[in-house]
């Protein structure tokens, strides 16, 4: 059976890792002498009781986790940490009601971005910091996080991996998982670091190039203008944010062996990243084109935001430079392919992933070649690896699993009154943790605070499930899961 | 000179029969009363039961005063580490069966070396370049290149179309002619041919010739018309298949026929191209075969372990119009059999290994030699000592034995052919035919 003290036990001492974060925003928010403060301090004294109380109710519990608890834990970690997240927004009253605060918690750990707020500039900084901070360490997993810094806490710790690390090929590039998580959070950091590096020099104040290239790395889009990066009217800020928003949508194990190692070539052939490259070329070919034809932008500023805007959605980020409502229709399915497919597995990014797009192109390759050749044993093959029969059949299923989940959420908005074109980008846009929505009743750059409450609960699962690539969510809900040995 | 050989299996024990005729002491290890008491009874060789990884049966056999040793047991570490023992006790050089074609890497190369495994043999690559050659070449049985090419040699049936048939030598091939036939195969028999002797419909030519004349060849031959390979069958996906497939040139499309399911998502792992389709079925069904577009391939080249199969399928392959066939026999007594089918190509990694050791049998001045089964013949490349025999006397008045005839000579790098006026100096490298004749009395004239 499930054993639960184990599972409160990490969930109170990660509790406290949170309280830590907000702890940073509380002084934030007292060096500023903000409005903010006191509801930061509540939320911080909430959280460390309710880490104590989690704590408590796991004393004495044996350090041994099994398959079924690490996926139970991973899922219970990411709601209760969204529960815990929406304290100072509530308590702050910035976001008076429960489930909107909710929604924006949960958009902000999954890296989703999208935003019920109509005015984010009204925010104090503290609040608009923790909002970025939720990205960042969502970005990579708030499990992952901590087994970078902890890697004694959990004790099947490889299994919790598992379970929320993204992509259908989990490669370890050291032999201790404590020490591939510290890597995979080196080149993060470092990521971010020369983001913001480069933001500054291009011109943003210090807040602001911090809370951007935050929110860039982890490819999440929260921004601190209701503008986003439009804000700044700044080619050079474009500029910055395409290439990092690209490189925080590669693989971090090859980004790794490229720049530690120096496998260049390794770089360059790896069949993940030429398809993430060729759909990021074809995608800006296609829409800089139309923005020329249809809204006669000059060629440089075509582009600009063509390119920004396809790096943006392929990347799962949703910031934007330009308005794309006022765009062809024709690039808002194009655009909408950019947010289902997503960029690398082992990236910040979310979505179907490169990897398997590559691996679902080979198989149907090869079933078309079998009709053909019907007694032919035809490999699918990824880098030269050979992808085993098992692993094909899992991503079938995923792929069933989340084409159906997006159809299911589009089904229900639809059904509660939501505008069709807003419905399905909606629902690609949570289940690929993307943020924007493309469509006529609310534009990319617009607040989701007018959806009706039921639909918010509903893509605040979606945006978990998306997060953690539905099968860790889904096999809580089988009767399996609970009543088996 | 001493032979240590360990291991009776195939090639052991053909290496011992080949050796022990030709007046070696040839030492057989093994650990299996049956293996050494099918041999022993007939030859002229000693045997020792015992295992092969203990230094106490080396000492028995005299491995330390041993000039060769040969480990060819089926497991490639035992073979390594008996010949790194054989080495440590005193064996002047050891040779190892591996079947790992990574081990040919240079660097492993100088590393095992340095540990003193002298020389590695891998068989299935030896049939694997045998194949490859012979596909390359659709109309040749048989091509040994010399120097990168300066010379070859090719073996070709020679059918109806040949310019050349029934024609006295002497008027076919004049000192300035651009090729020398160095042998002729005739049923069963093997002629070193003189003047006056004539090529007959289904003979064997083997043609010694320089890299450019091929084409003349080709067309006195009369095999222009040979459609070139572009589409091969191999039946049997073992590591020969695996290995020729990764020769042969990128312009062939291949298609491995393999019955074991299990082996088959192996092929695809160890072959990684996509002009390679495995497909899972036999090869001897005719269904199978017409579907996967028997009518429009070149070349079929059967490789299962069986011999009966191979020939079989080989037959099949040949009725259904497939121009070129390879067949693997590894089973000696079939080989003259499968020779009279007209079967194109036998390969017998057997015959094939034991050729390439009996290169580390002669000394170091024969670089090359080569084991034509069909003819039962070498081919072997000699370098002129200064002063040598050869370097004295044209190559008329030198008198070599009955059997042995000089195909060409590769000076400078530069291929050239040979006949009676010709001087040969220091330094050149002699490419010899022998048939029947034991290589050692031919290395005198060379020192």
């Amino acid at each position: 059976m499930v054993n639960f003290k184990i599972i409160y036990k990490v969930i109170g001492t990660l509790l406290f890792i949170e309280a830590a974060m907000m702890l940073i925003c509380t002084g934030l928010a007292v060096y500023l002498g903000e409005d903010d403060s006191l509801a930061f301090i509540v939320s911080v004294f909430l959280t460390v009781l309710g880490g104590l109380i989690f704590k408590y109710l796991g004393r004495d519990s044996d350090n041994s986790l099994s398959r079924r608890e690490a996926y139970l834990l991973v899922t219970l970690t990411w709601i209760i940490f969204s529960l815990f997240g929406c304290l100072p927004f509530l308590i702050s009253g910035y976001i008076p009601d429960f489930t909107n605060a909710y929604f924006e918690t949960i958009s902000g750990f999954t890296t989703t971005g999208c935003s019920i707020l109509n005015d984010v500039e009204a925010l104090p900084h503290g609040m608009l910091f923790w909002r970025t901070m939720t990205q960042w360490i969502g970005g990579l997993g708030i499990v992952f996080f901590t087994i970078a810094i902890i890697p004694s806490l959990v004790g099947g710790n490889v299994k919790v991996f598992s379970a929320e690390a993204t992509g259908p090929i989990r490669a370890k590039m050291h032999p201790r998982l404590g020490t591939t998580a510290k890597w995979i959070w080196s080149i993060y950091a470092l990521l971010t670091v020369a983001c913001a590096a480069c933001y500054y020099l291009a011109g943003m104040g210090l807040f602001d190039c911090l809370n951007y290239a935050m929110t860039t790395t982890a490819t999440g889009g929260f921004s601190t203008h209701n503008a986003s990066t439009g804000y700044f009217h700044n080619p050079y800020i474009d500029y910055t944010a395409i290439t990092f928003m690209f490189l925080s949508g590669t693989s971090f194990t090859l980004l790794y062996a490229t720049i530690f190692k120096g496998r260049f070539r390794q770089f360059y052939h790896n069949s993940e990243f030429r398809l993430y490259l060729l759909l990021v070329a074809i995608a800006t070919a296609l829409i800089v084109t139309i923005l020329i034809i249809d809204n006669d932008y000059p060629f440089f500023d075509a582009l600009r935001v063509g390119l920004f805007q396809v790096t943006s959605f392929i990347t799962t980020t949703g910031i934007f430079n330009d308005d794309a409502a006022q765009w062809h229709h024709i690039t808002w399915v194009i655009l909408s392919i950019c947010m289902f497919i997503g960029a690398s597995s082992g990236s910040t990014s979310g979505g179907f992933k490169c990897i398997r797009v590559v691996m679902v192109t080979n198989i149907l390759k090869n079933e078309i070649r079998r009709i053909l050749h019907p007694r032919a044993v035809l490999p699918v093959r990824v880098n030269d690896n050979i992808v085993p029969y098992s692993s094909q059949v899992t991503l079938l299923a995923f792929l069933a699993a989340y084409v159906g989940l997006c159809i299911f959420t589009y089904f229900c908005m639809i059904s509660t009154g939501v505008d069709p074109t807003n419905s399905i980008t909606i629902a690609l846009s949570c289940a690929g943790n993307v943020g924007p929505t493309l469509g006529l009743e609310i534009g990319p750059t617009m607040s989701w605070g007018i959806l009706p409450m039921g639909v918010k609960w509903l893509l605040s699962g979606l945006m978990l499930m998306g997060r953690l690539e539905i099968f860790t969510v889904v096999v809580l809900f089988t009767r399996a899961f609970w009543k088996e040995n | 000179m001493k032979i240590v050989i360990v291991g009776a299996y195939a090639i052991g024990t053909h290496l011992a029969k080949l050796l022990s005729r030709n007046d070696h002491d040839t030492v057989l290890i093994d650990s299996d009363v049956e293996r050494l008491s099918n041999i022993s009874n007939d030859y002229d060789l000693m045997t020792v039961l015992a295992s092969p990884s203990r230094s106490k049966t080396f000492k028995e056999a005299g491995v330390g005063h041993a000039d060769l040793f040969i480990a060819v047991t089926p497991d490639e570490n035992m073979n390594l580490t008996s010949c790194v023992l054989a080495k440590a006790l005193g064996a002047k050089r050891t040779v190892a069966k591996i079947d790992n074609n990574e081990y040919f890497d240079p660097k492993i190369k100088e590393y095992f070396e340095g540990i003193g495994i002298t020389s590695l043999i891998y068989p299935e690559k030896l049939a694997a370049v045998d194949i490859a050659n012979g596909l390359k070449m659709s109309w040749v049985r048989q091509r040994w290149d010399v120097h990168d090419g300066a010379l070859t040699m090719l073996g070709i049936k020679l059918r109806e179309t040949a310019e050349i048939l029934d024609q006295p030598l002497k008027d076919l091939c004049k000192p300035e002619s651009p090729y020398h036939i160095v042998a002729i195969k005739r049923g069963k028999e093997t002629i070193i041919p003189r003047g006056e002797d004539v090529l007959k419909l289904k003979d064997i030519a083997y043609f010694m010739t320089t890299r450019q004349y091929i084409p003349y060849i080709r067309t006195i031959v009369g095999k222009e018309r040979y459609a070139d390979v572009k589409n091969v069958i191999i039946m049997g996906g073992g590591a020969t298949a695996v290995r020729a497939t990764a020769l042969m040139p990128e312009y062939m499309k291949v298609k491995i026929i393999e019955t074991d399911e299990a082996r088959c998502e192996k092929l695809n792992e160890l072959i990684d191209t996509d002009r390679v389709m495995v497909i899972h079925g036999d090869g001897r069904d005719l269904q199978l075969l017409h579907e996967e577009g028997i009518k429009n391939t070149q070349a079929f080249v059967a490789l299962t372990g069986n011999a009966e199969t191979n020939i079989l399928a080989c037959l099949t392959a040949k009725r259904l119009g497939v121009r070129k066939t390879v067949a693997m026999v590894e089973n000696f007594d079939y080989v003259s059999m499968a020779e009279s089918l007209d079967l194109g190509t036998i390969i017998n990694k057997k015959a094939l290994a034991a050729s390439y050791i009996y290169q580390m049998m002669l000394d170091a001045d024969v670089h090359n030699i080569h084991f034509l089964m069909s003819a039962n013949a070498d081919v072997a490349e000699f370098t002129a000592e200064p002063g040598s025999k050869v370097t004295r006397k044209k190559v008329f008045e030198l008198g070599l034995p009955k059997g042995t005839t000089i195909g060409g000579i590769v000076r400078n790098g530069e291929g050239m052919l040979v006949s009676g006026g010709t001087q040969i100096e220091a330094g050149d490298s002699v490419v010899v035919f022998c048939h029947d004749i034991e290589m050692s009395r031919l290395e005198k004239f060379f020192r």
